[in-house]
């Protein structure tokens, strides 16, 4: 199936404000919303298994979450949940071509300035490296 | 409305299977031993206890370092890395024992932290030229508690370093330790380097001198008997402490049959040839004394003499000292974050209380282990100083002696698990009897041994310098006092929740073949909540 919206979900404030954004555009084009959820553990630790497994519970859990937010702004927008064992980013792009779908929204602000410059931030490396549309949601001021 | 969960996971368990080649897994695995580090800070407590022989122990610690290495690639085939040798170990002997090594890794990482964070501070204020600061215990102590706060908090943030940066980092480490030997080699051969006396303590005045390397420093013997063998392996052991890592990995490695176990066995070969090279190297500057009279920051002291103060010697000294910096910074990151997993796969399996196994939803990382972890290794490290100052002892020189101790325990342990784990399988072929039986008993055993006949030499005050606390040396009490531990913690927690330490060891026949077979049911039901 192709055209579906992509939401990169990771239970921050900024995927918070996409989310609602990301339910209205899947409900305006009637598409299903596919709940994306990417994480990897840095292997440097050892002992990555367990960490994976403590991750991945938590990721089923935020992306439940997500499912019910989503449902309770609109209950006939189709809910699709992913957990991608890969990183954030990676995993948007990824699950955007396996889908081949009709857009990604992430949210603008996921983490602050000095984290942002010293990683990358998620939302540039997917507006950067995005072969399709991207809608980036902004988090508004908290005054 | 139709919800479903799709689980897209590339590989069969999640992992994301060819991401490491043979050169990234070996990065991995010697960054996380920290050759620079490693060499500052234990270097000299080697020589204290073999003389002029510490290269010849480089190269006689590297054998049991191997055997054990096959021990860690076999039982990694069984049960992928989920709290290593804790989980092998209770799979294999019993919970008890699984417990206790898991214990002793976690104090091994507690027990360094403050010698990892005093090199760190130390040479952060030498990279600025504060020389009284870097040499004030109370600055030192604050500093490095601030930069083990710093580290927890990046660890639990989960800022990683691509891999890139760490193959920089760590060609930079090598190529200026490299230039250190080289340069140091140059010297020394061209007599450039006057005798010279430390007359700065009027009641100890020393007279040092270069020593032209002999083959003799590579001969094995002449150690001043068994005792100084097995407490000059007891520091090497120190030394090569990391490259388990390279294993850890083994499910990210391309080829994952053979990759990762290739690189921990090259890991181990980098550092013999590194190590080998720099003991001689450092010991022909001035001679063995200069090494046990600066033994806690070897290369600094030496570095010094080798390049100088002015010119390109200011330059090269910096470059060192970047590069221990850089190694001892990677070196507690790689410290930290075991420490607070194998705290996370304990609680997970529910050997630990469940706290430790929380994950923090924001960063994705052990929140609770690591930050209980970096809390506990700042009051160690205070703890430490203060009984330094109230002792006048050198304790936190004596902490770093007495981490040999538990390193020695779990890797000997793994040994030992490796063999009994596999036992129905090691008369079926003699790759099987040798790589998988003989190799991880022989290292099993040796370690075992220098684990015993260590603590038997520890009682002997002249173990530090003469020292006695009670008629013993005081690495004998710290040592057992962290290990011992455990022991009153495990019996606590077993009247808590005996579900981990009833389930017995693994039946022998639902244990895979060492060549792989069908992956093995978790420990004990995980039961994590976010």
């Amino acid at each position: 199936m192709a055209g579906e919206i992509i939401l990169g979900y990771d239970g921050l404030e900024g995927s918070k404000v996409a989310l609602a954004s990301a339910t209205g555009v899947a409900a305006a084009y009637g598409c299903p919303l596919i709940i994306v959820f990417g994480y990897e553990p840095n292997p440097l630790g050892g002992e990555v298994k367990d960490l994976r497994d403590a991750v991945r519970a938590v990721g089923d859990k935020l992306l439940a979450e997500a499912e019910e937010a989503v449902h309770a702004i609109n209950p006939n927008v189709t809910v699709i949940r992913e957990l991608v064992g890969d990183r954030p980013a990676e995993a948007l792009l990824r699950a955007g071509d396996e889908h081949d779908a009709l857009a990604i929204v992430i949210g603008s602000a996921d983490h602050g300035p000095l984290r942002g410059a010293l990683l990358g931030s998620v939302t540039y490396q997917v507006v950067h490296r995005s072969t399709r549309p991207v809608l980036v949601v902004p988090v508004p001021d908290k005054d | 409305m139709a919800a479903a969960t799709v689980d897209n996971e590339a590989g069969s368990k999640g992992l994301k299977s060819g991401a490491l080649g043979l050169a990234s897994a070996t990065v991995v695995g010697v960054a996380s031993t920290a050759p620079g580090y490693s060499l500052a800070a234990g270097l000299g407590f080697i020589t204290v206890a073999v003389g002029v022989r510490s290269p010849a122990i480089m190269w006689i610690s590297f054998i049991p370092m191997a055997c054990i290495a096959a021990a860690f690639f076999y039982l990694n085939r069984a049960d992928p890395d989920c709290g290593t040798n804790f989980t092998w170990v209770s799979r294999a002997i019993g919970p008890k024992s699984g417990w206790m090594g898991g214990w002793s890794s976690i104090i091994a990482d507690l027990v360094i932290m403050p010698s990892l964070a005093l090199i760190a501070a130390k040479y952060t204020f030498l990279i600025f030229g504060f020389q009284s600061q870097a040499d004030s215990v109370w600055w030192t102590l604050v500093l490095g508690i601030i930069f083990i706060l710093g580290m927890t908090w990046i660890c639990v943030v989960g800022i990683e370093l691509s891999a890139s940066t760490q193959m920089g980092m760590l060609v930079t480490e090598l190529v200026v330790l490299v230039m250190f030997s080289v340069w140091a080699f140059v010297k020394v051969f061209g007599d450039k380097i006057k005798p010279f006396t430390d007359n700065a303590d009027p009641k100890n005045i020393v007279h040092y001198a270069a020593m032209h390397p002999a083959i003799s420093w590579l001969k094995p013997s002449g150690f001043g008997g068994i005792s100084g063998l097995t407490a000059g392996v007891l520091g090497a052991v120190f030394l090569y402490w990391g490259w388990d890592t390279a294993v850890s990995v083994n499910e990210e490695c391309e080829d994952s049959n053979r990759t990762p176990g290739l690189a921990a066995v090259l890991s181990t070969f980098i550092l013999v040839g590194i190590y080998v090279i720099v003991a001689i190297a450092a010991q022909a500057i001035a001679g063995p004394d200069f090494l046990t009279n600066h033994s806690d920051d070897v290369l600094a002291a030496t570095g010094k003499l080798v390049f100088g103060t002015t010119g390109f010697g200011w330059l090269a000294n910096k470059l060192l000292i970047i590069a221990v910096l850089s190694s001892a910074a990677a070196s507690c990151q790689t410290t930290i974050l075991p420490a607070a997993r194998t705290a996370l796969s304990m609680a997970s399996h529910r050997a630990l209380p469940k706290r430790y196994a929380e994950i923090d939803r924001q960063h994705l990382t052990p929140a609770t282990s690591s930050w209980v972890f970096g809390i506990f290794s700042c009051a160690w490290f205070a703890g430490l100083v203060m009984i330094s100052r109230a002792s006048g002892g050198d304790v936190l020189g004596w902490s770093v002696l007495s981490v040999g101790l538990m390193i020695s325990y779990y890797y000997g342990q793994t040994g030992i698990a490796c063999a009994i784990y596999y036992r129905k399988y090691l008369f079926k072929s003699a790759k099987n009897f040798f790589l998988v039986g003989l190799l991880p008993l022989v290292g099993g055993i040796a370690l075992g041994a220098i684990f015993v006949k260590s603590l038997w030499d520890m009682t002997n005050p002249d173990y530090a310098d003469g020292t006695a606390w009670l008629g013993m040396s005081p690495v004998l009490w710290i040592g057992l006092s962290a290990f011992l531990g455990g022991i009153p913690i495990m019996f606590w927690w077993q009247t808590r929740d005996r579900t981990f330490f009833d389930r017995g060891r693994d039946p022998i026949d639902s244990r895979p073949p060492p060549e792989g077979g069908e992956p093995l049911p978790p420990l004990v039901g995980v039961r994590i909540e976010g």
